[in-house]
């Protein structure tokens, strides 16, 4: 008693703010027939202190004056058109009307019955525009409990229902909420433990880190790291050769920008796929499948990329791969120039056979992965991946080192440096996704 | 007429130890009639689907009409009956059933836009197909060919493609059927309460007990459905707020006094039929800001960072308050996250990130017990409490009346109870899955309650049949409009509707 007294002072004469039943019942936890009670009799102790202190809005339901029922009612408000009314059967109408204080006598007029009254709101000035209350049914959900729903149910006295069943889940993750709002069911949610049996969980999971890690990786040396990795991502070659490495790679359980620090040099190209496939530490087991399917998915852009620019990306190729050669040399330095298609090469690489190099030129078979597509029993169109051997001759090649970023002796400017060289060139010239639609 | 004087006693409010009380059960068994393979092929042509219709729907309209025409002679000519359209001979009496096709000026219409070299139907601009200068025509036609009627019989029944009928008269000399008198196929036959689901005599009892404990029966005391539509969640616009607020502690029990609020635990379950997220404010958004956003960044595909997802969380909020007290069927409208083609198969449960803890398991699909939150398809067909109901969203009833000229909207559920099609204008005007080997919309059996969502307003009539059927019809308003929505007596099958007001 004395708390809602309390309350009600402090926050309508105070702080000058409504107050709903809702409200009332939710921050004392009484239900909400004696919240209405409280405010029913705090408005009749004020105003019999002080008239006028604080106005009332009420909630009114029951049957209104027939007369009026015929529909007119209604449509004298959202619909000019008289509606032949005959089409419809009577059907008896209940109205629940919420009032503020001052129309309250004009409301109740219309009523031929009324089942029920109670006040709805206080507040510490006359409530012209009552939408105003629903914001305050917005701060309600503050006051959701991370309980029993039934429970909650019971301590407000909102009708519960036994029946009430929830599906059983389990290792359902917390769902983040947007809002701070919480309900019953989020909080079963909570409640659960979060495994990640899920496929969507991993996933979840995949993108937080991947935000993480490139956050925080951004600062370190490992700056030029994240932009390549992106592009990648979208870009065609290294993703199924990373992805196979990364598969090879024991799990990190926990891929923090460190770990990928102490390796930058030599694991620097697959470490935007790490981050992809390193994460999913609990879902070893299925990897393989979902390796594939990406790997699938991953085929078909390229594919797709490669149908439109496919000679440019020859070229492209050559000259990284002489790129490639040269860096080899003094690999010392960390690369951060991760380019997909020079992990697509190293693979081509050892298989190269050269047959003549007089005349300044070298010329031979290599090996190369060429892409087969068929269509598969069930009818699907599949594209698998084949070793097979292709002469080059390497006055294809455009100059070697030319356009490569010269390497500094510092790793960390340097590789900040280039990066942000690299990303812009190479996303011009051998096509993120993103670059090739915008080429378009 | 109330004077503050005479309810100001209801204000003191009894003795605050009352109990709870506890929401009844609801017997509940939706029926699958309109759920679709999730690897359907949408490879298919559509003219199987009139096939079907027809050859369904013909046997019960030649039986009506031979019941009602045989011997039936007109100027001493006896008339018979027709197999086919084409049958037809000009000046014998004869009767014939089959399809019926509007030809409407204003109606869409593909081989228009093909020869136009267009793809697509530009958006339909008018509101009605119909159009009063006489110029659409009626035609009837069945797997042999296609005849004109007229008649001024037709001007007084309205028709719609794809309704089956059967019509009696002469084919004139300009080889157009003159029709006497039409036929349709009429009311299904009608199953019994109770046919498909238990009648559950041991929560009859625990109902009985509930009133006894809470010793004031109500009024208007049976059980109850509530229906409502067009909740219309929208991110930008507040002005109903309150009323959802409103509508929300109404369902709950907490608003009104503890005499209505028993009467409201009576209210078994809610049945949301569409429009639950309002998409229009976004798209006023869009046209304003989406020009500069366009020319910053023209991305390919989708922009996430248009879509709103304010509105399905607030809906979500909303739903998942209410489960804990109350089972919801929810149905998918024409602005909801669904597929757009009838039938639309059940809104996503991920789209309830709060409110799918009480969703059925769409692992455990097809088992024992259908979800505390059941998402459904729209149409959507059930038995609550032993009567068949039968739902929508709303989209059938819209489409039929953009092909006649009356507003009556109660008078189109009429006809489609008596066409036994519940979206005769699929595939024509009313997309639609391509049907193979069933079409659903045939009514195999009349429904007890038919209702309709999303509607201008409120309506409800009772419709019977020639074998005793009696259908409730109900259109259900939107309530973000009218603020109202219905609660249906699942023993009288009495319609209350409840109008929340704010002045």
């Amino acid at each position: 008693m004395d708390d809602a007294k309390k309350y009600l002072s402090d926050r309508l004469l105070s702080e000058e703010v409504p107050v709903t039943y809702r409200l009332l019942s939710r921050v004392l936890n009484i239900r909400v027939n004696v919240a209405k009670q409280k405010l029913y009799e705090f408005h009749q102790s004020q105003n019999a202190s002080k008239a006028n202190s604080i106005h009332a809005t009420y909630l009114i339901y029951g049957s209104k004056t027939e007369h009026k029922q015929p529909e007119t009612g209604d449509t004298d408000m959202d619909n000019s058109v008289p509606e032949p009314e005959p089409l419809s059967d009577y059907a008896p109408t209940k109205t629940v009307t919420i009032v503020a204080e001052e129309n309250l006598k004009d409301a109740l007029a219309e009523y031929e019955e009324v089942t029920s009254f109670h006040i709805y709101s206080l507040a510490p000035f006359p409530q012209r525009d009552l939408a105003l209350l629903s914001d305050v049914s917005k701060s309600l959900s503050e006051y959701r409990k991370i309980e029993d729903a039934a429970k909650t149910l019971d301590t407000y006295g909102i009708i519960a229902n036994p029946q009430a069943r929830r599906k059983d889940r389990k290792g359902r993750p917390p769902i983040p909420a947007p809002a701070p709002s919480t309900s019953a069911p989020k909080n079963v949610k909570q409640e659960a433990p979060p495994t990640l049996s899920k496929p969507s969980q991993p996933e979840k999971v995949k993108q937080e880190v991947k935000e993480v890690s490139s956050a925080e990786a951004t600062p370190s040396s490992s700056a030029g790291k994240k932009p390549p990795a992106t592009l990648k991502r979208g870009a065609s070659g290294g993703i199924m050769q990373s992805f196979a490495k990364a598969a090879a790679k024991p799990p990190k359980p926990k891929p923090e920008p460190k770990p990928k620090e102490e390796d930058t040099s030599m694991a620097l190209s697959d470490d935007g796929e790490a981050d992809d496939e390193d994460l999913p530490t609990s879902k070893s087991i299925d990897l393989e499948a979902l390796k594939r399917t990406r790997k699938q998915r991953e085929e078909e852009l390229m594919r797709m990329m490669e149908d439109a620019d496919d000679d440019i990306k020859e070229a492209k190729k050559e000259d990284e791969q002489s790129d490639e050669e040269m860096e080899e040399a003094s690999e010392a330095e960390p690369e951060p120039e991760p380019e997909p298609e020079q992990q697509s090469k190293e693979e081509k690489e050892p298989a190269e056979v050269i047959s003549n190099s007089g005349d300044g030129r070298r010329r031979g078979k290599r090996r190369v992965m060429k892409k087969k597509r068929i269509l598969d029993d069930q009818g699907y169109m599949v594209t698998i991946q084949e070793a097979a051997w292709e002469s080059f001759s390497e006055d294809e090649a455009p100059p070697p080192a030319a356009t490569k970023p010269t390497p500094a002796s510092t790793p960390a400017a340097s590789s900040t440096q280039k990066s942000k060289k690299a990303a812009p060139g190479k996303s011009a010239s051998q096509g993120s996704i993103m670059s090739f639609f915008a080429k378009k | 007429m109330v004077k503050l004087e005479d309810v100001s006693s209801l204000l003191q409010a009894p003795a605050p130890s009352q109990k709870v009380p506890i929401r009844t059960d609801s017997t509940y068994k939706p029926l699958h009639s309109f759920a679709l393979d999730k690897q359907r092929s949408y490879k298919q042509q559509y003219g199987d689907m009139y096939f079907l219709r027809l050859a369904k729907i013909k046997p019960a309209v030649e039986e009506v009409a031979s019941k009602a025409w045989d011997g039936t002679e007109i100027g001493g000519e006896l008339a018979k009956r027709v197999d086919r359209v084409l049958d037809v001979r000009q000046g014998e009496l004869c009767w014939v059933a089959g399809t019926v096709y509007m030809d409407m000026r204003l109606k869409p219409n593909i081989l228009e836009d093909v020869s136009k070299d267009r793809w697509l139907s530009a958006p339909i601009s008018s509101q009605k197909y119909y159009s009063d200068d006489g110029s659409d025509q009626i035609m009837l036609e069945d797997d042999s060919g296609r005849v004109r009627l007229v008649g001024e019989l037709l001007n007084s029944i309205p028709l719609v493609t794809g309704c089956i009928i059967a019509v009696m008269g002469t084919e004139n000399t300009n080889g157009e059927f003159e029709v006497i008198d039409l036929k349709v196929p009429d009311l299904a036959p009608q199953p019994e309460r109770w046919a498909l689901s238990k009648a559950p005599s041991a929560s009859g009892k625990s109902k009985s007990e509930d009133t006894d404990m809470t010793d004031s029966p109500s009024p208007n005391g049976g059980k109850k459905v509530a229906i409502v539509s067009g909740l219309s969640f929208s991110g930008t616009d507040a002005s109903y707020d309150l009323e959802l607020n409103l509508l929300l502690e109404y369902l709950l029990g907490e608003a009104l006094g503890p005499d209505e609020q028993t009467s409201i635990s009576q209210i078994s379950r809610l049945i949301i039929a569409g429009d639950s997220i309002s998409t229009t404010a976004t798209k006023e958004n869009d046209d304003e800001d989406d020009e500069t956003k366009k020319r910053a960044q023209k991305k390919y595909g989708y922009d996430a960072s248009a879509y709103n997802p304010l509105p399905s969380q607030l809906f979500d909020e909303f739903v998942a308050e209410l489960l804990p007290s109350i089972p919801i069927t929810l149905l998918p409208g024409a602005r909801d996250p669904a597929n757009a083609s009838y039938p639309q198969q059940p809104i996503h449960t991920a789209m309830f990130p709060l409110s799918r803890a009480y969703a059925s398991d769409p692992g455990a699909a097809s088992t024992s017990q259908p979800g505390w939150f059941d998402t459904v398809t729209n149409p959507w067909e059930a038995e609550i409490e032993g009567w068949r109901i039968l739902g929508t969203g709303g989209q059938n009833v819209d489409d039929v009346f953009k092909y006649v000229e009356s507003d009556d909207r109660l008078g189109m559920m009429e006809a489609m109870c008596r066409w036994r099609c519940c979206a005769p204008t699929a595939p024509d005007t009313l997309w639609s899955y391509p049907f193979q080997e069933d079409d659903p919309f045939v009514l195999k059996s009349c429904p007890h309650v038919y209702f309709v969502g999303c509607q201008p307003e409120f309506a409800t009539k009772v419709i019977h049949g020639p074998d005793g059927q009696s259908v409730r019809l109900i259109a259900v308003p939107s309530f973000s409009k009218t603020k109202e929505f219905v609660l249906v007596d699942t023993e009288t099958l009495e319609v209350t509707k409840i109008k929340i007001a704010s002045r």
